[in-house]
């Protein structure tokens, strides 16, 4: 066990600075210079522009501070490669950047904000395994059924809608003809006319119907498939009721990959987020991440874009190793080399 | 997006059926027994019917569609206490918008912007996800090692999430659209051409190719890829429908393509602020993705079974 996790953190490694480094690259590399972003239109005075670059680290300095000049006066930027060892270590320091608009760092914006996606997600997810896997079952189990051509049906609608359209269409049922749910917030406040919780049902909802879907059909497919192995006929021919033998012997092995797939999806949870909370106005990364957009803050948005990447490889990571925990054939079977 | 292992369903006893039937008649090409199954499944049929309808009227809008409803940007700012978020009627179909625009005819104009996303992008997938399989199964080793991490770095990717990254770094624009959903969508195709290569390879008729001293490029343009070309139709039937949700997505939050050009991302954005009181600016719009993302899905799906792919996880 202990050789296979050491093998995933290792395969994690190359994996994290290459996703690192391309996230840095399109910081520094594209086009337009983050300084004469900053200052919009205005025309920066040279001293004060000098300033903000020593301020991002954008050029070099010497032990007081100042910026080292070049024969003709110039200042000298600092190069790529050293940039980007800049970049990580300031990464492992928790530290992202500042934000153009407000001058905050980056992360001291998005921490009181996380807990609100986070609990969010987790909601989510908690929606997404109990319909997804009961949609699932219910249609193998009754295969040809009614139930069985709708989940169909309804997971084609569901992964072929725009969530966040979902999420409108179920504000506007919900809360703006039936008046049973709160339409957007997350509530809270004093003037809140429903208790906290409900806020919750809509946006986790919406958050989890894409995911709901893909979970249903994979329960499905495998449950399918692991019903027509030999042990569940040598189940059936001990005289094992029907019920039994899916509970007992057909469940188990059939949840294994939905139930990685769904922890994998805590992932993509938080990345949905931020079309999700912009329909709810959710005040969480995702809602800030729309906001920056709008405002044109780079920083914010490259900011935590990074955060939620590295959050969902971490998860990845350990789902990755609790899948060995849980499936000894991943430990000690094949090579990972699936496709 | 990851798309489930498996998703055979209902279909099985007929196709076997439809199989039985198509051998007994006289041999024919692999895409005419296709086209022969394709045509009994009937959301297949609908599905395609439904594509064609769209694609006609995006593309023949300008000759009937601004005389009929009016222009799809511009508004006249002097009517518009009569014209302003009126409610589906004969003149106006789906509705008018806050500027008093027709909604039918933003959609019909919006149809292009995401028709034409979801094909360039898929087309910048494939070409490079064809490229990077081929250079990772035909090469093996180090290529291979390389190329398939960059596609684990890729895929460990939240895509909607990159996407607006990258947008947010190269800027609005069409253009980047394209870029950003077709960079992204490479490493799916890549892992599908690079295992249907590397079991076209072991053939008896890739080596007897090869002793007739054909080049690598031809041996993979000739042979290996009328091969593998079926499971790559599929996948990139529903990357169209993919790139079109994702496309919608950033006009939804703002990114890529910039107003007045209607996008129907853009429209239901437009329309939440009038959840209330005319929710038809965002329920039309949303109805045009669902059913032409739908309708991606249903004949990626319909193709799937007519050729025969399996799917796997990619």
């Amino acid at each position: 066990m202990g050789k296979y996790i050491l093998k995933r953190v290792l395969q994690f490694i190359p994996v994290f600075f290459g996703v690192t480094l391309i996230l840095f690259l399109l910081q520094n590399v594209v086009p337009g210079d983050p300084i004469k972003m900053i200052a919009g239109d205005k025309v920066l005075d040279p001293a004060v522009e000098l300033q903000m670059r020593v301020s991002y680290d954008l050029v070099q300095v010497d032990e007081n501070g100042d910026p080292i000049l070049d024969e003709n006066g110039d200042p000298v930027p600092v190069p790529l490669p050293e940039r980007y060892v800049n970049y990580i270590v300031d990464l492992f320091h928790g530290d992202l950047g500042r934000s153009y608009q407000r001058k905050l760092p980056v992360t001291d914006i998005f921490a009181d904000k996380f807990p609100y996606t986070a609990r969010l997600a987790v909601c989510a997810i908690i929606l997404e395994a109990i319909m997804g896997i009961g949609a699932g079952i219910i249609s193998a189990i009754k295969r040809y059924s009614f139930w069985d051509i709708l989940v169909t049906l309804v997971t084609s609608i569901m992964v072929s809608l725009p969530a966040f359209w979902l999420g409108m269409l179920l504000q506007l049922f919900f809360g703006v003809y039936l008046h049973v749910l709160p339409l957007s917030g997350a509530g809270g406040g004093v003037a809140s006319a429903y208790p906290e919780w409900m806020y919750y049902i809509l946006p986790a909802f919406t958050l989890a119907s894409v995911s709901m879907a893909y979970s249903a059909r994979i329960m499905r497919s495998q449950l399918l498939d692991v019903m027509n192995q030999d042990y569940i006929r040598t189940a059936r021919a001990k005289g094992l009721s029907n019920r039994s033998v899916i509970v007992h012997h057909a469940l188990k092995n059939a949840l294994i990959p939905v139930v990685t797939y769904i922890g994998v999806d805590f992932g993509s949870m938080l990345s949905g987020a931020i079309l999700t909370e912009t329909v709810f106005n959710w005040p969480g990364i995702g809602y800030e991440i729309y906001r920056a957009i709008t405002q044109r803050d780079w920083p914010i948005v490259m900011g935590g874009v990074t955060i939620i990447i590295v959050v969902v490889m971490v998860i990845n990571l350990l789902v990755d190793i609790s899948y060995g925990f849980l499936d000894p054939r991943i430990r000690f079977g094949a090579p990972k080399d699936k496709s | 997006m990851q798309e489930p292992s498996s998703t055979q369903r209902g279909g099985m006893a007929a196709k076997a059926e439809t199989k039985a039937k198509v051998s007994g008649a006289k041999s024919r090409t692999l895409w005419g027994d296709a086209f022969k199954r394709l045509r009994k499944n009937k959301l297949a049929v609908i599905a395609v019917v439904w594509i064609i309808f769209v694609i006609l009227v995006a593309v023949t809008a300008d000759l009937w569609a601004q005389q009929w409803l009016g222009s799809p940007t511009a508004s006249d700012t002097t009517q518009l206490a009569t014209t302003s978020l009126l409610p589906p009627s004969p003149e106006h179909p789906f509705g008018t918008d806050l500027n008093g625009r027709d909604i039918l005819v933003r959609v019909i104009y919006g149809a292009r912007v995401s028709l034409t996303v979801g094909v360039v992008a898929t087309s910048i997938s494939t070409v490079i996800g064809l490229v990077m399989g081929a250079l990772a199964a035909f090469y093996g080793g180090i290529w291979d090692t390389i190329i398939m991490r960059l596609a684990d770095v890729f895929l460990a990717f939240p895509y909607v999430l990159f996407v607006v990254a990258m947008i947010a770094a190269l800027g609005n624009g069409l253009m980047n659209v394209f870029i950003a959903i077709g960079i992204l969508g490479w490493p799916s195709i890549a892992r599908v051409f690079r295992s249907a290569i590397l079991t076209v390879k072991e053939n008896d008729y890739v080596d007897a190719a090869r002793a007739m001293g054909a080049s690598d490029f031809r041996i993979i343009v000739r042979h290996i890829f009328p091969n593998s070309v079926a499971s790559i139709v599929v996948y990139a039937t529903m990357n169209i429908g993919s790139a079109i949700l994702t496309e919608s997505s950033l006009s939804f939050l703002g990114l890529g393509v910039t107003p007045p050009t209607p996008t129907w991302g853009s429209m239901i954005q437009a329309g939440q602020s009038y959840l209330q009181t005319a929710p038809w600016m965002m329920i039309m719009p949303g109805l045009a993705i669902l059913t032409t993302v739908l309708a991606f899905t249903l004949l990626g799906d319909g193709l799937r079974d007519a050729l025969d792919v399996k799917m796997k996880d990619a």
